[in-house]
């Protein structure tokens, strides 16, 4: 092995020794021959007849030098150089071909990186914890489907029991992902996302702290679980990365709490990364069955040896049918899923979809660029036939010339991929400053890292082979005997070359037909969406999220005091108008509920009355402007003493009581707390769409937050100029109310629905960027085509002008031909795009794909760019002069 | 003329370069030529010129090593000399080498009895 390499490293210093070592040889052959003749001549030979002899034995003198040199170096390597310094002085000679092919490549090269980089960042980042395909998440899957129904949490019961009773995993561990811890410093409250999780979390994960420690056993019983463990990034951002902090208190939540450990920066799950942990602390009453209704913990286990995750989905599955039976009533129809960690995360992420939709477009987008390369090459191949034909006629081999200009396609890839790399760091510059919109998306950097860069050398390589290996092939079949006869290049050389071009432009423009087609439904679906009516006025309101800490806020009764409280505080504001709170702000997607209607039969779980509800206070409706259809309101009589009333919602009366009279009915919702009541329906609203970005409408159900107080929930107050002049106000209120109350995400709710659907608009302007580039690229092709056909055919066209043809009939011939392509293209592509919104359909559920007019407009705009493409050279072809033209060839 | 000269087996040339160095130490390329030719009784049709890409592949896998030096008549000549992982190939080879032609000796002589 080791000799091996030293011979390898030999041939390959000898490569760069070339000079020295041709000297040396030519030294050594000389004092051979002078030796033999000297031989020859004490033989008796005469001179001329001692060298003559002498040579003969010798045998051929450039073979000799030849041999020595392959078994000294490497051919290889010297072939690729002697291709590389050649393909650089073809690319200094003729830079305008070089630097419309680099650009192109460079363009295709850089969306398709910047694309990547998402890809890379969200799918190809592995969590940095220890083997993280050992992890297994357990989740539960809701009967009530939604989104994403298999990443539900588990309920603590659930927990122990798959904890204590399976035979899969080494350890389990626990996390409540989705608390809000208030953390006071200096006097300013800040609410926080916060985690409890298990006192051996850290260690199933396998991840130590950077600073200080992680929780220890027995961490997590009451009296012991005033710690917590704070993020990298909250440490640098609140405590200016002071290592000092282990072993300080600190206020959170209004109770003290010590820092033990500071996680490193790079410990980050997705969405699964909250700014603290404190200790999970469970207690008999969590495993009690009442406590089955709360599902709230997402279950981190590590497997054992030799075990795999399908193993653990079958046992897990079977645990949980067992709870099935014991607990009907609140575990029926509800299932499992066990998923690696690494793939959970993805998973749960649901960025999949968007990034494979974007990476299909740039990847279209890259092979159109290839097309357009490969049609500059050919072009220009035909220019070079004679240069190609002197070669093969010198003795080059076919794979020979091949390769020269796959070396010489690869170079301008390359490059191509270096001016890429440029762009795109510009593009992962920008695109990241517009990934605010959500906290876990901005959280992940988007970088230039390692996978980007293999795959711009990866695509670069790929793309050299596109877009050069068709001209390459072509050229090394030239037939020298017709390209070195001067007088036959103009009748019928490019023949074949121009069928192969015009296979290239009319795939592109299929592809450019393909591409606008798709990014046009989903544009337009997207733009319906963003400009649908939501049900209620987003105007002029200004919001803000409180959490009620249970510390301060022990019962319902302190709850609802704080709500009258600061409602009429609020209310008394100048310039404000009705003030509401809301378990969630409309139009936010609030969670669903299975409902019983009293009188009617009870049905199984797996097809119970679902509905979405939310609570809220009396001016709610008034505040969002929610229409009243029938019936009443709440008001403040609707209290904790009267009996329970709930308002519903149009969708409701229609889907759920099947438009009977709904006024009186009783209702009961399956809501966790106390054991629920029957309330009586009062009223009905118009309905309000589930999402800002999504167009369905569920049922829903409101409830009274004087009869049913919830400890989360948002402000809500109307304007009667701009809501953020009345920010300071609010806040103010609260302050004086409750000075350690943090008071998050203060700002407009057009504000907040900007913020839900940021994702979108960034969505719809890369797609909108990606299909002008298409229709960029696909024009250019078939300029270029037109172009260079008329140039070829100036001969004929010359001809036939001098034998009468018209200026006229010469503009239709050349407008024709690229009409005829670009009819075959549209054609392909339109096929292709017909069952595009079925697809999109699937992918992206609940917007309207069907949109005939875009399969109209696309391909008139096609037509409309290749005649105009075609129109500039043809213009030219019917003003050629035949005296010119003919003396010319 | 040529028809009655042996071409050279691939590998056996650098076998031969070996011998000629192990018996005659110190010597140039020339003399390497000559050396076979003259032991060989001028049966083996060798290029001369050949014997230069055997010295160089030699030299890069280390069994051999050269120096430049004067020859006996005075001229600048490289001058190869066998090394100590070069013997022990030689050595190798040699035993290789002497198994495969008693065995060919042996094949070839079934053929025959195998023909009457």
């Amino acid at each position: 092995m080791i000799d091996r390499l030293r011979q390898f490293f030999y041939r390959v210093t000898s490569v760069f020794r070339r000079e020295r070592l041709d000297h040396e040889l030519d030294a050594e052959l000389a004092t051979h021959l002078e030796l033999a003749i000297e031989e020859n001549l004490q033989r008796g030979l005469s001179a001329e007849e001692a060298r003559r002899q002498a040579l003969i034995r010798f045998g051929g003198k450039q073979q000799a030098i030849e041999q020595h040199r392959e078994a000294r170096g490497l051919p290889g390597l010297e072939i690729l150089f002697q291709d590389l310094r050649y393909a650089v002085r073809a690319l200094f000679k003729n830079p305008g071909f070089t630097i419309a092919v680099v650009i192109t490549l460079a363009l295709g090269i850089a969306v398709n990186a910047t694309m990547f980089s998402m890809v890379s960042a969200f799918l190809l980042r592995r969590p940095v914890v220890h083997e993280p395909d050992r992890v297994a998440v357990v989740t539960s899957i809701n009967v009530g489907r939604g989104f994403l129904p298999d990443t539900n949490p588990v309920s603590a019961p659930n927990y122990f029991a798959w904890r204590e009773a399976n035979s899969v995993f080494s350890d389990v561990s626990a996390a409540d992902e989705g608390r809000t811890a208030s953390l006071t410093a200096q006097g300013k409250p800040e609410a926080l996302a916060s985690a409890a999780v298990s006192s051996n979390y850290f260690n199933v994960l396998g991840v130590a702290a950077q600073l200080g420690r992680t929780f220890s056993e027995g961490e997590d019983q009451p009296g012991r679980d005033h710690i917590v463990v704070l993020s990298h990034e909250l440490w640098e951002r609140r405590y200016g990365s002071n290592s000092s902090v282990i072993g300080s208190t600190i206020r959170l939540n209004r109770e003290n709490y010590v820092v033990i450990g500071v996680m490193p920066a790079t410990f980050h799950l997705l969405g699964f990364t909250p700014h603290l942990w404190t200790p999970l602390t469970l207690t008999a009453a969590d495993r009690a069955a009442s406590a089955r209704k709360d599902r709230a913990l997402y279950v981190f286990a590590r497997l054992k040896p030799g075990v795999t995750v399908e193993q653990a989905r079958v046992e897990i599955s079977n645990l949980a049918r067992r709870s099935e039976q014991d607990f009907p009533e609140t575990e029926k129809g509800w299932g499992t899923a066990v998923r690696t960690l690494p793939d959970f995360l993805v998973y749960a992420f649901g960025i999949r979809n968007g990034l494979a939709v974007m990476m299909t477009a740039v990847g279209f987008v890259l092979m159109m660029a290839c097309a357009n390369v490969a049609g500059l090459l050919l072009a220009r191949a035909t220019g070079r036939q004679e240069e190609l034909g002197i070669r093969i006629a010198l003795g080059a081999g076919r794979f020979r010339i091949i390769r020269q200009l796959l070396t010489e396609g690869l170079l301008n890839a390359l490059l191509g991929g270096a001016v890429a790399l440029v762009l795109a760091w510009w593009g992962i510059n920008f695109i990241g400053t517009k990934m605010t919109f959500n906290e876990a998306i901005s959280a992940v950097p988007l970088s230039l890292d390692r996978n980007v860069l293999l795959f711009v050398l990866g695509v670069s390589v790929l793309s050299a082979v596109l877009c050069s290996l068709a001209p390459a092939l072509r050229a090394s079949r030239t037939d020298i005997s017709t390209i070195l006869k001067a007088e036959s290049r103009a009748a019928s050389a490019g023949r074949s070359h121009s069928r192969l071009r015009t296979v290239l432009v009319t795939g592109e423009i299929a592809l450019a037909l393909f591409l606008l087609i798709g990014s046009g439904l989903l544009i337009h679906g997207i733009y319906l969406l963003e400009h649908q009516d939501l049900g209620f006025q987003p105007d002029h309101l200004l919001t803000a999220a409180v959490t009620l800490d249970s510390a301060h806020y022990k019962d319902a009764a302190q709850q609802t005091s704080f709500v009258r409280y600061i409602t009429s505080r609020l209310q008394n504001i100048p310039g404000a108008g009705a003030v509401a709170v809301a378990s969630d702000l409309p139009a936010t997607g609030p969670a669903s509920v299975t409902v019983q209607i009293k009188g009617e039969p009870d049905l199984p779980a797996n097809q119970a009355l679902t509905s979405r509800a939310v609570v809220v206070s009396a001016d709610y409706f008034s505040a969002a402007e929610i229409p009243v259809v029938h019936g009443r309101t709440f008001t403040e009589t609707d209290n904790a003493t009267a009996s329970p009333v709930v308002v519903v919602n149009q969708e409701f009366v229609h889907r759920l009581l099947h438009d009977q009279e709904p006024l009186g009915k009783q209702i009961r919702l399956s809501v966790s707390g106390p054991a629920p009541k029957w309330c009586e329906i009062v009223g009905v609203v118009a309905n309000v769409k589930n999402y800002s970005e999504g167009p369905d409408e569920d049922p829903a159900v409101f409830e009274a937050f004087l009869q049913r107080p919830v400890a989360s929930f948002s402000i809500m107050v109307r304007a009667k100029t701009d809501p953020n002049s009345l920010a300071s106000d609010l806040r103010n209120a609260i302050e004086q109310a409750d000075p350690e109350l943090p008071l998050d995400r203060v700002m407009s709710m057009t504000s907040v629905i900007e913020l839900q659907k940021g994702g979108d608009v960034l969505f719809v302007r890369m797609l909108g960027i990606f299909a002008l580039l298409a229709l960029l690229f696909a024009a250019i092709g078939i300029y270029g085509l037109i172009a260079y056909s008329v140039g070829q055919r100036t001969h004929e066209i010359g001809i036939r002008v001098a034998l009468g043809a018209g200026s006229r009939q010469v503009l239709r011939m050349v407008l024709l031909e690229g009409l005829k392509m670009t009819a075959i293209g549209a054609a392909v592509g339109l096929a292709l795009a017909l069952p595009l919104p079925k697809v999109f359909g699937a992918m992206f559920i609940g917007i309207n794909f069907v949109e005939p007019g875009i399969y109209c407009i696309v391909p008139l705009a096609i037509v409309a760019v290749s005649v105009l493409a075609t129109y500039i050279p043809a213009r030219r072809a019917a003003s050629v002069d035949p005296t010119i033209a003919l003396r010319n060839s | 003329m040529t028809s009655s000269k042996l071409d050279l087996l691939q590998g056996t040339l650098d076998m031969m370069v070996l011998q000629t160095l192990t018996a005659m130490g110190s010597l140039h390329g020339y003399g390497i030529a000559r050396r076979i030719e003259q032991v060989s009784g001028d049966k083996v049709f060798l290029n001369q010129g050949t014997i230069y890409a055997s010295l160089v592949r030699l030299q890069q896998r280390g069994w051999i090593s050269s120096e430049w030096g004067v020859s006996s008549n005075n001229r600048k000549a490289k001058f190869y000399s066998i090394t100590k992982k070069g013997r022990k190939q030689l050595s190798e080879d040699a035993v290789n080498w002497q198994r495969l032609a008693s065995v060919m000796s042996r094949v070839l002589g079934m053929q025959e009895e195998g023909g009457e």
